[in-house]
């Protein structure tokens, strides 16, 4: 019996002690379709994609393949049948090459159990030129950037011939340029009659991509539509169960005076003699938020380190309300007025095994009103700070301010990120990324934050690598390339493709912000 | 409601440690069986026993007070283990720590005629500038404090070895008797040995020890510093982020830990209950033992109250099996093999934690088939 | 959950197994199987029906009732020397006078550790207590006059090492030795069998090892004298350890090097740097306390040892023993054992008359003739320690080099 499916995956159900992350679903992988999965953080995707991936068991439900039965127990049954997956989170070994990450496991093993690595090489050389995926061999992934990090991902799979290919978020890092690229590949590979799982909250990638799409939310099935036949609109309302306002709602900005002036800032590169950022300057005024842009790994990272002195700056000077910060401590510039949403939440903003009620007073918990003159930490005080910030903040958890942070949902991390630091009441929000990994509504939330913080009289600096984002909410983009501003654009006046050609390194003015 | 009791993590902790110490024994016994199948039960019993091999109550008492004298040190030194763990480091050095604190305290008493306050304070601060170093090569020089702490164990040996040759008996190895050389530097007994047995051994080590656990307990909860310690511990990139001074907290937190296990070596050796012997070509092994009671404490600084009475408990005890049997390393064997099996506590916990997902799961599975069924007879009503 | 249970359940029931079992194994000597099929070691167990030195009935004699329990000092009874020669010589003697007998280990190197000890073996109903060691002075003055129905005997434990003031109860027998005799002997024999470039390797530097010591530059020097040599020298140094380890062999290598022909090698388990450095160059070692030829030829090759200066543990634990068991037991006093013969083999110091590596230089019959002049009085040695080691050189050339660590 033919089917056209080369997976099923009928009635699947997962539940975790508390919550049922997958409530009877059915998704059905035709082969050679690109079939995008959308929902929203916490929606199922990833939980469904484990359990096809070997890596949960469903307690109910059947995986077919072409229109067998299967069981897949652990992910080297899912590699058994074909299946391949590029993780959210990547699975490499940071102190290997990238070439080591895409045979391990696969190594071509010669006499005496030598490898024979030669010919790994040419084919993975041979595989990145076809499909555009630029990667170094022989670079160490601890020193690469998150983008090529992923495409090291998406090679260990092509090397392994894989006819399904789970891409679990797969666009997040990558620039404009790199994502039609993938588009590309994508659709390549379809063509190629290799089966595309592609999971993704973004619309408009679905749509330019997606042969169907399967919408799941809060952990059940919704429906499955062609993507030729629906709009963005329907996609969203089947997501998040509403219609989402996709635009940011700003008045006009009112810019005042200087808050935050960078003068030729230039921070040294770890990974190579260059500086990640050169000769950077640029001013924030109150009422306004000014972006920068860039395509990730062009030394916005280096550059937030400078500014908020997680890294030594190696020139150049730092103006914060008037006092020269060049030198300060992180301490210092977070009392002067500096609030920083930082790009990781989990390797800098949160301590994960901390409560959350702890989490919220990370920035001020050796101030008077949550320490004693004796030292010791006053717990009724932060509680009902966190009970208050919790509520302003609509930060849902377990068990309120006694969550432990690691069991809170990305999302919710982050509102209680952006709770604390818009909390400080600060002169300037430094905002990186800040809506990363967040679905539909929190990304709207966020986005209405920093608007709100805007309007309030705040400086905000967001630093962005989302291309709507970039668009839709600063008032002044700057564009950063290999650690250099390119070019300062108008959101209201330019396009996506003349940000995409400054991203590039393409276009570049001489910018004096 | 039993589900609960076994999440909560002080039960789990609890648990896991009593498994522990039930496989250790087990392991120890199976070993004893397999060198002499015929003492084995008796031997087991005798480790498990320690004073309640003597049969008259005045000798239980007074060797239960020998037993308590050594938990207070080994106490000490898994408080230096468990903070400093608490703040992400693994401070293996706290034998070298509890070294040099022996060798202040007996050098302050001995050489120094200080009494035993003093010798105290002396012991802390040489600790705590021992603590230090392994502190600062880690702030500021990246060195891996378990590498710099076991190398600064034996240099300490060894200084210790050199200085305290000084002050010992002409005719033996050993460091003169406190009793009657320094009678000043002997900690008080506030009458303690009354209640066992008149065991003059018994002072005010084994309070303040307790008193240490509790304010160790209270500085990582309570205090600014905790919160600040744990955070730095757990994630330190976050406490960076946060305008936590990092280097500053490691070498504070070593400091602390260094004082700590000094301050164990010098409430054993000021109640002059051992003399120090300045041959001695190891390292002691309270400070290792504290690794093991940190772990079977379950990381909490009460629980290793009792983790490490018991690891004392059975350290002596292990004098007790016959040695007509069993050679006299054995004991240390057995001893050694269930500290050993402590060390599994975070192991067991995982376990026990699994053990509890997957019954939950099953019992979802049945909630669920149950409500499926009920939501059938009654005709589907959402 | 279950499965947790059920785990749980079975780890307790093993382990109240291992209880019952520990339990039972002291009410279950009858079992006639164990006792059968068991070592020769066991008769040493407590409860061993068979053995006839034990009778149930309270009425019988004293010495029916003696039983025997050793405690080890800091090292262990397979120390190949202090310890093992006084486990050995009380276990033989228990054995064939059918006593029971066991021995402690303390837990640790401590006073207080060692008084636990005595009490537990006293505790289990042993009557006899052997000590072997100066160490254990104060645990002997913690216990001694407080359990006086308890024999007590301890070998090598001087007045000293008992404290000022302190009474000796009758309870108590200390014994000392004479090792100045036996450090003369192998001094003098040394250098009559040809031997002219001596070293002496103490251990520590405590009166016992000082005594050897001392005689045995006293017997090397009246040896050169007797035959006119004067280019007799002495190397003296002292481990400051009783164990031997790399420092200690190397320095031991230098003094073969330097042409240094045998060493006397003095102190518990010392003799182990001493006899890998002569292995290296043929060279010779004189052991101590027991005849210890066979072990140093066992370890490091055949005739390496010349001689052994011996003090009798072995003859002081049989004696007290039997005293104990006829009767005969006069405590309250600090022995100083030496020479009680002109019989070289009657005295409690004294040179194997086996193994030493005699010659027409200096025969049997030149042996027994010293210690006939030394029990006669014809020959003095000195034990004053509070001397230096060079002291007692007249034509031989002391080089007294202190602690080698």
């Amino acid at each position: 019996m033919e089917t056209p499916y080369a997976i099923e995956m009928l009635n699947i159900t997962k539940r975790f002690p508390g919550i049922i992350a997958n409530d009877n679903i059915t998704l059905q992988l035709k082969r050679g379709e690109i079939h995008a999965l959308l929902g929203e953080n916490g929606a199922g995707k990833s939980t469904l994609m484990s359990v096809l991936f070997g890596l949960y068991q469903a307690e109910e439900g059947v995986i077919k393949k072409d229109g067998r039965e299967v069981q897949i127990k652990d992910p080297n049954d899912a590699n058994a049948l074909g299946i391949g997956m590029v993780h959210q989170h990547f699975k490499l070994v940071e102190c290997f090459s990238v070439l080591d990450n895409i045979i391990l496991g696969v190594e071509p093993v010669g006499k005496m159990g030598i490898l024979q690595k030669q010919e790994a090489r040419k084919k993975v050389v041979e595989l990145s030129d076809k499909y555009g995926l630029q990667v170094d061999p022989d670079a160490l992934i601890e020193d690469i950037t998150v983008g090529m990090q992923q495409r090291t991902e998406i090679l260990k799979m092509l090397y392994r011939e894989n006819e399904i290919l789970i891409f679990d978020e797969p666009t997040a890092v990558l620039t404009p340029q790199e994502i039609d690229e993938l588009m590309k590949i994508m659709k390549n590979l379809a063509a190629e009659g290799k089966s595309i799982l592609f999971i993704s909250h973004k619309l408009a990638e679905i749509m330019a991509v997606a042969d169907r799409c399967t919408v799941l939310r809060k952990g059940k099935y919704v429906g499955t539509v062609e993507t030729a036949n629906s709009s963005p609109e329907e996609l969203s309302a089947m997501m998040v169960g509403r219609n989402v306002n996709f635009h940011v709602d700003k008045k006009p900005a009112e810019p005042t005076d200087v808050v935050l002036e960078i003068e030729h800032m230039s921070v040294a590169s770890k990974a190579h003699k260059k500086d990640a950022v050169h000769d950077v300057s640029l001013k924030v005024r109150r009422g306004e938020i000014v972006c920068i842009a860039g395509i990730d790994g062009n030394g916005q990272s280096e550059f937030v380190y400078g500014l908020t002195g997680l890294e030594p700056l190696r020139e150049g000077k730092l103006i914060l309300a008037g006092k020269d910060i060049t030198h300060a401590t992180i301490r210092e510039r977070s009392t002067s007025g500096m609030s920083h949403i930082p790009e990781d939440r989990h390797k800098h903003g949160l301590v994960l095994d901390y409560t959350l009620e702890d989490n919220l007073v990370l920035q001020r918990y050796f101030e008077p009103e949550f320490t004693n003159g004796a030292g010791f930490l006053r717990r009724d005080n932060i509680r009902k700070y966190a009970e208050r910030l919790i509520a302003d903040y609509d930060v849902r958890s377990g068990q309120g301010p006694i969550t432990r942070a690691r069991a809170m949902s990305g999302g919710n991390q982050q509102k209680a990120i952006i709770a604390r630091e818009v909390d400080k009441d600060p002169d300037l929000l430094v905002a990186v990324q800040p809506t990363r990994g967040l679905d539909v509504g929190a990304i709207e939330f966020v986005h209405k934050k920093l608007v709100e913080q805007r309007d309030a009289g705040k400086a905000v600096l967001l630093i962005s690598l989302e291309l709507d984002e970039v668009m839709d909410v600063p008032d002044r983009i700057l564009v950063m390339y290999e650690g250099e501003i390119v070019g300062e654009l108008d959101p209201k006046t330019t396009t996506q493709e003349e940000l995409g050609l400054y991203m590039a390194g393409a276009k570049r003015d001489e910018v004096s912000a | 409601m039993k589900k609960n009791l076994l999440k909560s993590n002080a039960v789990q902790s609890l648990i896991a440690s009593l498994l522990c110490i039930v496989l250790g024994l087990l392991l120890g016994y199976i070993v004893l069986l397999f060198i002499n199948p015929t003492g084995a039960g008796e031997a087991i019993m005798a480790v498990i026993k320690n004073f309640w091999n003597y049969s008259r109550a005045p000798l239980q008492v007074k060797n239960f007070g020998n037993t308590l004298v050594k938990t207070a040190p080994l106490l000490m030194c898994a408080l230096s283990v468990l903070f400093a763990y608490k703040v992400g480091l693994f401070n293996i050095g706290a034998a070298g720590q509890y070294v040099v604190g022996s060798c202040a305290c007996l050098y302050g008493a001995l050489a120094l005629h200080l009494s035993w306050f003093p010798c105290l304070l002396l012991a802390l601060i040489v600790g705590g500038v021992y603590g230090a170093l392994v502190g600062l090569l880690k702030a500021y020089c990246n060195v891996n404090e378990v590498i710099s702490g076991i190398m600064l164990n034996w240099i300490g040996l060894y200084t210790t070895n050199m200085l305290l040759a000084g002050v010992k008996e002409s005719t033996s190895p050993y460091t003169l008797h406190l009793k009657t050389d320094a009678p000043q530097a002997m900690l008080p007994t506030l009458g303690l040995g009354k209640f066992f047995n008149n065991n003059g051994n018994v002072t005010v080590a084994i309070p303040l020890a307790i008193i240490f656990a509790v304010a160790i307990m209270i500085l990582l909860d309570k205090t600014k510093l905790g919160y600040e310690l744990r955070a730095t511990g757990n994630n330190k990139n976050a406490a960076k982020y946060a305008g936590m001074a990092e280097k500053r907290n490691i070498i504070l937190t070593l400091v602390i830990a260094g004082s700590l296990a000094a301050l164990g070596g010098a409430f054993l050796y000021l109640t002059d209950y051992e003399q120090w012997s300045v041959t001695q070509s190891s390292v002691p092994g309270m400070g290792f033992n504290g690794i093991a009671a940190a772990f079977l404490g379950g990381l909490n600084p009460i629980g290793t109250i009792f983790a490490s009475y018991f690891i004392q408990h059975i350290t002596v005890g292990g004098a007790y099996v016959d040695k007509t049997m069993y050679s006299s390393q054995i004991s240390d064997l057995i001893s050694s093999l269930i500290i050993y099996l402590c060390g599994f506590v975070l192991f067991i916990k995982y376990a026990i934690n699994m053990g509890i997902a997957k019954s939950e799961e099953k019992q979802l599975q049945k909630e669920k088939a149950a409500a499926d069924q009920a939501s059938a007879e009654k005709g589907g009503d959402k | 959950m279950k499965k947790f249970l059920a785990l749980l359940l079975s780890a307790v029931m093993v382990f109240a197994l291992v209880a019952c079992g520990g339990g039972g194994g002291t009410t279950e000597p009858a079992t006639p199987a164990a006792p059968a099929t068991t070592t020769p070691a066991t008769p040493a167990t407590p409860a061993e029906p068979a053995t006839p030195a034990t009778p149930a009935t309270p009425a019988a004699p004293a010495a029916a009732d003696m039983k025997v329990a050793m405690i080890t000092d800091y090292g262990d009874i397979t120390d190949q020397s202090f310890n093992q020669t006084t486990y050995e010589a009380a276990k033989s003697w228990s054995e064939s006078n059918g006593v029971d007998f066991t021995y402690f280990k303390p837990a640790s190197d401590s006073d207080d550790d060692r008084v636990a000890m005595i009490e537990k073996a006293i505790d289990e109903g042993y009557t006899v207590i052997v000590m072997p060691g100066y160490a254990f002075g104060p645990a002997i003055v913690a216990t001694a006059p407080e359990y006086s129905d308890v024999t007590f005997i301890a070998l090598d434990v001087s007045a000293g090492d008992l404290g000022d003031g302190f009474q000796m109860p009758a309870n108590l027998y200390c014994a000392v030795y004479q090792e100045e005799l036996c450090g003369y002997m192998a001094g003098y024999a040394a250098v009559k069998l040809g031997y002219s470039k001596l070293g002496f390797l103490g251990g520590m530097a405590v009166p016992a090892v000082v005594r050897y010591g001392y005689g045995f530059v006293q017997g090397a020097d009246a040896a050169a004298a007797a035959d006119g040599k004067t280019d007799v020298s002495i190397k003296y140094a002292y481990g400051n350890q009783f164990y031997g380890d790399g420092d200690i062999t190397a320095a031991m290598d230098t003094w073969y090097a330097a042409g240094t022909e045998v060493v006397f090698a003095c102190g518990g388990g010392i003799f182990t740097s001493a006899g890998e450095a002569a292995a290296k160059v043929g060279g010779k070692v004189i052991g101590v306390d027991v005849d210890q030829a066979p072990t140093i030829d066992g370890l490091y090759g055949a005739n390496m040892t010349v001689t052994s200066a011996m003090k009798g543990l072995a003859a002081t634990v049989n004696t007290l023993l039997t005293q104990v068991k006829d009767g005969s037991f006069a405590g309250g006093k600090v022995d100083t054992l030496g020479l009680v013969s002109a019989n070289p083999e009657e005295n409690y110091v004294q040179i194997p008359m086996g193994s030493t590596q005699w010659s027409d230089s200096f025969s049997k019959d030149d042996y027994k003739a010293l210690v006939g002049d030394m029990f006669g009085g014809k020959v003095t040695v000195s034990n004053d320690i509070t001397k230096a080691a060079g002291d007692f050189a007249t034509v031989t050339t002391v080089e007294d080099l202190g602690n080698i660590k």
